[in-house]
């Protein structure tokens, strides 16, 4: 082995992010001047997302929920508190952030003319892991 | 010849450890930027094949 490194999803790309959430099953909007997101708290209510799920797309969820592109082009999340409880917190976004970096690395693959040697699924105690394997044209 | 191999592994929590084989030097830091894809590095460790395949391309360049 010459390298390993550990690195955490960091949510850039629009368009795996889009690709990953419709992989969810969800209906999405993009709006890429920012639209309202609806919430359950009135307080809440004014705060602005990019790409956007409706709340009647999202069981049991008592807002949309919605990602925030910020200034340094990461985009963040946004959801009404009472659901991070719900179905919609860190066990959630971390499936989003395991599909969006699956499409983004089958497409960096593709761009750069590696070749996938195999795709596997592995269970574990923490949840499923994405096993990608490439080699390198000759 | 090794060859080039690249794995990859996402896990649930949206962290990802990426392996490469048989890469030296520059290419490997190439690679691993290409697949790093502008995420948060938390863990970066240089095996000895890094530096020994390096080595062994300085050599053959000097031929």
């Amino acid at each position: 082995m010459s390298k390993y490194g550990l690195t955490q999803t960091v949510l850039r790309e629009e368009k795996y992010l889009v690709e990953a959430l419709k992989e969810m099953g969800y209906e999405i909007e993009v709006h890429p001047e920012g639209t309202q997101l609806n919430s359950y708290y009135s307080e809440q209510e004014g705060k602005l997302a990019n790409i956007v799920i409706r709340r009647q797309h999202l069981r049991g969820a008592y807002g949309d929920i919605g990602f925030a592109r910020q200034p340094d082009g990461q985009f963040t999340l946004i959801a009404d508190e009472l659901d991070q409880y719900h179905g919609y917190g860190t066990k959630w976004l971390g499936r989003v952030q395991q599909l969006y970096k699956e499409k983004q690395t089958l497409a960096i693959a593709r761009a750069r003319g590696y070749i996938l040697k195999g795709r596997e699924v592995i269970n574990t105690s923490e949840g499923q892991q994405v096993r990608l394997q490439f080699a390198v044209r000759r | 010849m090794q060859e080039k191999i690249i794995t990859i592994i996402i896990d649930a929590q949206g962290k990802s450890t990426l392996d490469l084989e048989g890469f030296a030097g520059q290419s490997c830091e190439k690679v691993f930027d290409d697949f790093r894809g502008g995420d948060s590095l938390k863990v970066d460790r240089k095996k000895t094949s890094y530096y020994t395949g390096q080595q062994v391309q300085q050599e053959k360049s000097q031929h």
